[in-house]
């Protein structure tokens, strides 16, 4: 556990403090919504991880439902790596939900809307709050295949979530990267976005990390005490 | 046997419950199938567009605003065809509604030609541009009030 602690988090907090500077003191002040545009720096890296760490989740997933019978150890591992990510997606999905909110008062009028943007990706973050729900309250040995069976749902989230600003109208913007003709990031605004992507991705590998290790070893534990259990039967 | 009982309930009760989404869903689309309006199919859509309650996007006239307190008068333009908007609403508009910025009006449109707009909202546009240096960006006078 210490390794990962030592070398991620200080790469982290180094990548996010540069990030921090290019967001707020490098990158120019936007021309039509002003400072309150460096949201932007937290908000589009948050969104992104909130779709990055749910195949991480999904992926883990199926190794479970595939493993579970065949190899159980395996599938124990998946297992943690699986709710590790999870619960790093719900902390990502909640930052940008949060930050998206605070951001859209003062330039949209409005804290929130149901467009197909904002729907889906709150969708993601109910279907992981209800995935961490179930796990935390069923008891038994079918909670993990029903969390499993949960991530599907949020992998099949993930694309429209990502699409909905191409294939409908939508209160939010229509994308910026990767957008057709008049859209786009000013090139002095791509270092803070570059810094923060890598900064809040790093941190979200060593959170899922630690969180894995500290599953694994919930695991462990679990089993060495249900065999005493046996043992002493 | 009884596995067999359960899993069948729960496949039926599944497939109702996802039925009913389903409909839901659909009938929601149907019924707000965008989530607004341009102006060239507000005024295409005839009568329809006096019974429904809707959003509609275009860009701020230039020099069009006039505004007293939480009321305000504007244009909306968009390729060439122009909506005169009328907008009485508890909030003022939000800090980025200026000229030549995307904005939604909701509201009725009225039979006198006139958008009559309930909630004015800006649509952020997807481009990202710095500040021409020396000029400000313009400054709505007020701060959002807390709903």
């Amino acid at each position: 556990m210490k390794k990962i602690l030592w070398i991620g988090l200080p790469l982290a907090l180094v990548l996010l403090a540069e990030g921090f500077y290019q967001a707020i003191y490098v990158a120019p002040t936007e021309a039509t919504m002003g400072n309150i545009q460096r949201i932007f720096y937290y908000h589009f890296p948050s969104a992104i991880m909130a779709l990055l760490f749910p195949y991480v989740n999904f992926i883990a997933s199926i190794v479970y439902l595939s493993t579970r019978n065949s190899n159980p150890l395996r599938a124990q591992a998946a297992d943690a790596l699986a709710l590790a990510s999870a619960e790093m997606t719900l902390i990502f999905c909640t930052i940008g939900l949060a930050t998206g909110m605070l951001w859209a008062r003062p330039v949209w009028g409005i804290w929130w809307t149901w467009d197909e943007r904002l729907t889906s990706f709150l969708m993601l973050w109910l279907i992981y709050v209800s995935y961490l729900l179930l796990r935390r309250f069923t008891a038994g040995g079918q909670t993990q295949t029903l969390a499993a069976v949960l991530s599907v749902f949020a992998a099949i989230d993930v694309p429209i979530v990502y699409m909905s600003i191409r294939w409908w109208r939508t209160q939010h913007p229509s994308p910026v990267i990767g957008g057709g003709p008049n859209s786009g990031l000013d090139p002095s605004m791509w270092p803070a976005v570059w810094w923060n992507l890598a900064g809040w991705f790093v941190w979200g590998v060593m959170l899922v990390t630690l969180r894995y290790q500290v599953e694994r070893k919930r695991q462990h534990a679990h089993q060495q005490s249900v065999q005493q259990v046996l043992e002493t039967a | 046997m009884q596995k067999n009982n359960v899993a069948l309930r729960v496949t039926i009760a599944t497939v109702v419950i996802v039925g009913t989404i389903l409909y839901l869903a659909v009938t929601g689309v149907n019924a707000n199938k965008s989530y607004y309006v341009t102006i060239h199919e507000l005024q295409s859509m005839g009568n329809h567009a006096y019974t429904r309650h809707l959003r509609v996007a275009g860009n701020v006239e230039p020099g069009s605003i006039e505004r007293e307190g939480a009321h305000a008068q504007f244009t909306l333009m968009e390729q060439g065809n122009k909506l005169r908007v009328d907008y009485t609403g508890g909030d003022p508009p939000p800090d980025t509604f200026k000229d030549n910025a995307q904005a939604l009006a909701v509201g009725m449109y009225g039979r006198d030609g006139v958008f009559h707009a309930t909630q004015i909202q800006a649509k952020c546009a997807s481009k990202y541009a710095p500040a021409a240096p020396g000029a400000k960006p313009s400054e709505t006078a007020s701060m959002a009030q807390p709903r």
